[in-house]
């Protein structure tokens, strides 16, 4: 079994918040992650593959293809950004780093073909990383 | 442990990296010595396996590995594993990580 593991960083700002609870019941729930101006972090992303090796190539992936998916699909529109703000999902969605691990998992996933996405690594601190492999996870 | 190589790319160009490599054995802790492996041994074996192999030298031109296959971080990979699995006592080896560049890392498992 052969997986390559792919990294990438981006920088991003957010609240924890849920617009329809108060201030006070944000704050409870999310502490100091709730402060309505925002914080941010420099996220490293790291994206797991599996897949049969190109005969021909030696390779699972194209990295040029890889890299500009992720350029694309990724850092692009999350590199810079305030993310409640200017990623459409999260203004429906809290922009916890499992949210976040989840939006990368659907943006590239159905990308990759014939390799499969296999594990989406979240680094959000050098405390704080979240793991998601595409398994059901709703509440 | 690290190493440095270079290969020729599919331009025709040599380039090298200084390749880091990570590898998991598993087993059973001897109970006498409370070691799943002589980290010493391993390290020997390591270094005899791969470092004089591949460590300085150009794995397109110095080595009968890549004659007929590019050496990418998948094939160099697998080929660490088998040559580590063929070293080592009987699936004791677990896993080797290969990363060529701090932003992409090759795994195989068996």
């Amino acid at each position: 079994m052969i997986r390559l593991v792919r990294r990438c960083d981006f920088s991003a700002a957010h609240v924890l918040a849920r617009p329809e609870w108060s201030d006070e019941h944000n704050r409870r729930v999310y502490g100091k992650c709730a402060n309505p101006a925002g914080h941010g972090h420099n996220y490293t992303a790291e994206l797991c593959f599996e897949g049969p090796l190109d005969p021909r190539t030696g390779r699972l992936l194209d990295p040029a293809r890889l890299d500009a998916l992720l350029r694309e699909r990724v850092v692009g529109p999350l590199d810079g950004r305030f993310l409640n703000r200017d990623v459409p999902v999260f203004g429906r969605t809290v922009p916890t780093a499992e949210n976040i691990a989840r939006h990368i998992w659907d943006t590239l996933a159905g990308g990759v073909s014939p390799a499969r996405l296999v594990g989406v690594r979240l680094i959000e601190t050098r405390n704080n990383s979240v793991e998601y492999d595409g398994g059901e996870d709703s509440a | 442990m690290d190493f440095s190589a270079s290969y020729r790319g599919a331009d025709g160009v040599t380039h090298g990296h200084n390749y880091e490599l990570e590898v998991t054995v598993s087993g059973k802790v001897d109970p006498a010595t409370g070691m799943v492996v002589d980290l010493k041994d391993l390290k020997e074996l390591m270094e005899r396996e791969i470092e004089a192999r591949f460590d300085h030298r150009s794995l397109s031109d110095d080595t009968p590995y890549f004659r007929d296959r590019a050496p990418t971080p998948e094939t160099f990979a697998e080929l660490i594993f088998q040559l580590l699995d063929k070293a080592l006592p009987d699936h004791s080896l677990y896993r080797i990580r290969l990363s060529p560049t701090r932003d992409l890392t090759v795994e195989v498992t068996r």
